[in-house]
């Protein structure tokens, strides 16, 4: 669409102009000097050129206001990272992986420039995975109903990418403030836009959505990019709609520096598309038109050199990281409880089932928080509160702008809580993250990019959400209805892992997970959700700490450790046990990561014999972990082998026949515990 | 005597080609052949009948040349002049985007006065979208060096015929 030509050569005052040529200055000299570094083993060994891009990279940085706007930079976009303020020497911080390097400390690879202090954030290499961020971003400035938008630049290769569709999906759905710019430069590396999509201009694929509008431009030119960037911004002010902008670009060099576009691109196009170089294009447009002399360009280019080489002098004078360090910003620190530290209580009372808990410990904390959120697939539709009714009556308690559904899309409902966070430090998200934890695995990206966020930053950004997954079998749910995945998840540093039993802990760590800073994965086993063995008096103020496992039932002749659908079955055999006067100690982790060693130390000291009981596959479950930790450190101890219990490696299957004789039961456990008792 | 000049870049291969093919089809020494990469407002002022050389670059856009041209003829007042367009493209590579350049060059020729002539049909095409396109119609002459080369004399020939008519 043709837009308002706010920007010309002929008009735009002299000062804009000259601010332009100095940012592209100053942008050129440090994208074509920072191989050199490289070369000289100082470092920058990640450096994605912006050569080529320059107009639609200056005029994002132009149109981003840092008091109200989210901007959400790839790897590529050094130009617009100085042109929204950016300095010389941070770009070089960065570039260098300095611990002064405004982005993370020199944490996340150079040319992911960021500043999150100013809303510049910092982004995953997965480029186009920040459209999701930007979408949830811009949620939250229309809840909050306050100016701004949310820009999210990427290559237009990135579009490819099933998050991109689903950030622009939401943001057009829920009619969200967020520019989407796509950088197109016709390569995803080495891979030609032809075996991307059929659209030549991917944007174009769009054209369906309702509420989006879109824009292309030459990213070229100065003047073209200006323009529909100010157009693009003053539409979503004043529809609040979604926009993508599309930029025609050229890639002036190879991809990176471990790519050759050599080897793909001809002796033809390499001479054209630097006859297209837009930062020429620009200087002979300000010479044509007489609004600047060459020695006044000359003079700025000199002092752009010199702004450069006292960056570099200074950055290369700049601290390294400290090793030691390498432990700060794993995750943010979580709640406190001061009345009941070590999560236990002598309450009296009604039991509650596990859904009641889950249901009343929600409801109160968003009565206590109004910074409160939660959404998810099936959450929110007239009577029904989620696809177990964990959430009944929330909607109708607290709102649709608070309770709400989400499409049916796993890593949009994990993205968009990562990029609300982004909003403010206040605010606190609940989603279910998939309808059964079988289905969570579309959403893995976005965890683990949400898992590297607070330490990429260096501790300057928590997504603050608790990701609630209705885990594990015993219901005849076959393959998608039945997995547990704390082995997976526990593998990732920068995510909590919890998986109560009782009623009475899960209240407490879904008191505790809310009132967190930090990502808390909280798995509730679902087969006990109305089960009366689960069910538990609660104080209504209970809290369960994070890494605070209970002693179930004290004993001193076996440990057994065990989390989730099978602590019944384990109790219920320690009662047995206790019959055949074999003292039986029975651990509920409630916390796998953080993990209670203290706990699981101390008893085995104390009982020198150890079974451990998950419903998750023994080959890869959490039970390995367990049992090297307990060999590594309390190996004087033991009277026999770190005995593991849990299901087989195999797929659940359907039929109940196959189902029992792959989930652990009450039988298979006892075997093993009467085997170990033997030793 | 009306001044007839083929204005396009000299710089150019496939361009500069069909600018001397028009040259030759119209047989007149008087048609100033004039390089779009050194001419400004007041040259091209001076003529009363322009054919204009555009490729189209990219996804739809002018070259540099005629893109850097453009601030400076804003101003002017072609009310008085006819102006013919011949463009560039590749209708099977960029089939959304054929002859866009045409396009963009016609509709701003035509912002400051100037009566476009030289409309050819879309027959024998085959692409997808086009702002060169009106109805039936290109505002131009559109060459497609790329796959229908074959065609070039023809198409030019026929071209410069009309554009004679259209001249006089």
């Amino acid at each position: 669409m043709s837009v308002e030509k706010k920007y010309h050569i002929k008009k735009t005052d002299k000062e804009t102009l000259e601010n332009w040529f100095r940012l592209m200055v100053l942008g050129r000299i440090l994208d074509d000097r920072a191989p050199n570094y490289l070369k000289q083993a100082i470092g920058w060994s990640y450096h994605a050129p912006f050569a080529g891009h320059d107009g639609i990279q200056l005029a994002i940085g132009q149109v981003f206001d840092k008091e109200h706007d989210h901007l959400f930079p790839y790897y590529r976009d050094m130009l617009t990272a100085i042109s929204a303020g950016l300095t010389a020497e941070e770009i070089i911080l960065n570039g260098i992986s300095k611990d002064t390097d405004v982005a993370g400390g020199g944490r996340h690879m150079s040319n992911h420039f960021a500043k999150p202090e100013w809303n510049i954030h910092n982004t995953s290499s997965c480029t186009g995975n920040h459209a999701l961020h930007a979408t949830g971003v811009g949620r939250a400035l229309k809840k909050y109903k306050v100016p701004g938008v949310a820009i999210s630049s990427k290559g237009e290769s990135s579009v490819s990418e099933g998050y991109v569709y689903e950030a622009i999906n939401g943001a057009s759905n829920e009619q969200l403030p967020v520019i989407f710019v796509f950088q197109d430069n016709g390569y995803g590396i080495s891979v030609p836009k032809k075996d991307q999509t059929a659209n030549r201009k991917v944007a174009d694929n769009f054209s369906g959505f309702k509420y989006l509008k879109i824009f292309h431009c030459n990213g070229k030119d100065v003047f073209d990019s200006m323009n529909t960037m100010a157009a693009a911004k003053e539409y979503v002010e004043k529809h609040e709609h979604p926009v993508i902008v599309q930029a025609n670009c050229v890639r002036i060099h190879s991809h990176s520096n471990s790519d050759r576009h050599e080897l793909y691109r001809d002796d033809y196009e390499l001479n054209y598309i630097n006859e297209y170089d837009p930062l020429a294009k620009y200087r002979r447009l300000l010479l044509r038109y007489e609004r600047f002399t060459e020695e006044e360009l000359k003079s700025i280019e000199e002092e752009a050199k010199e702004i450069v080489k006292k960056a570099h002098k200074a950055a290369m004078s700049a601290p390294d990281p400290d090793p030691s360090s390498i432990f700060d910003h794993v995750i943010a620190e979580p709640y406190v409880s001061e009345k009941y530290p070590d999560g236990l209580h002598n309450h009296e009372g009604e039991p509650k089932k596990l859904i009641e808990a889950l249901n009343e410990t929600l409801k109160a904390e968003f009565r206590h928080n109004p910074d409160t959120y939660i959404w998810g697939q099936d959450i929110a539709y007239k009577e029904k509160g989620g696809i177990f009714n964990v959430t009944k009556g929330m909607q109708q308690e607290f709102g649709k702008e608070r309770v709400f559904n989400a499409p049916i899309a796993e890593d949009f409902i994990v993205g968009t809580a990562n990029g609300m966070s982004r909003f403010n430090d206040k605010i606190r998200i609940v989603v279910e993250g998939a309808e059964f934890a079988d289905y969570f695995w579309p959403a893995m990206e976005q965890l683990l990019d949400t898992s590297h966020d607070f330490w990429r930053t260096n501790g300057k950004f928590s997504p603050n959400i608790t990701i609630r997954l209705a885990s594990g079998g015993y219901i005849g749910g076959g393959l998608y209805h039945s997995q547990t995945i704390e082995g997976t998840l526990t593998t990732l540093p920068g995510i909590r892992v919890v998986y109560p039993t009782y009623a009475d802990d899960a209240a407490g760590l879904l008191r505790t997970s809310i009132r967190s800073r930090g990502v808390t994965l909280f798995l509730e086993p679902k087969a006990l959700y109305n089960a009366p063995k689960a069910a538990a008096p609660i104080p209504d103020d209970f809290e369960v700490p994070f890494g605070k496992a209970r002693v179930r039932k004290e004993g001193s002749d076996v440990t057994v450790i065990t989390y989730g659908n099978t602590t019944p079955m384990c109790m219920e055999i320690a009662d047995h046990m206790t019959e055949k006067d074999v003292s039986t100690e029975v651990i509920d982790l409630r916390s796998l990561n953080p993990l209670d060693t203290e706990t699981i130390l101390n008893s085995v000291k104390k009982t020198g014999k150890v079974l451990i009981v998950h419903e998750d596959k023994v080959f890869g479950g959490f039970g390995g972990e367990l049992a090297a930790q307990i060999t590594e450190s309390a190996f004087e101890y033991l009277d026999g082998p770190v005995v593991r219990v849990g299901s087989t490696f195999t797929p659940v299957g359907f039929n109940r026949i196959l189902e029992k004789a792959i989930l652990p039961d009450v039988d298979r456990i006892q075997k093993a515990l009467d085997k170990i008792i033997q030793y | 005597m009306k001044k007839i000049a083929i204005v396009y870049s000299f710089n150019t291969k496939k361009t500069s080609k069909i600018a001397e093919m028009i040259k030759e089809a119209f047989n007149d020494d008087s048609v100033e052949m004039v390089n779009a990469e050194e001419i400004n407002a007041e040259k091209f002022n001076a003529y009363d009948q322009l054919i204009l050389g555009v490729p189209t670059w990219f996804d739809g856009e002018l070259p540099n040349y005629w893109d850097e041209l453009i601030p400076d003829l804003e101003e002017l007042d072609l009310k008085e002049k006819k102006v013919a367009i011949f463009g560039l493209g590749d209708q099977k590579g960029y089939p959304e985007n054929f002859q866009d350049g045409v396009g963009i060059m016609a509709e701003f020729m035509e912002s400051l006065g100037a009566e476009i002539v030289g409309f050819t049909s879309t027959e024998g095409y085959a692409y997808e979208r086009s702002l060169a396109e009106r109805g039936d119609q290109f505002v131009g002459l559109a060459i497609d060096y790329e796959n229908q080369s074959s065609k070039n004399k023809e198409r030019v020939t026929g071209w410069v015929t009309d554009l004679k008519k259209a001249f006089s």
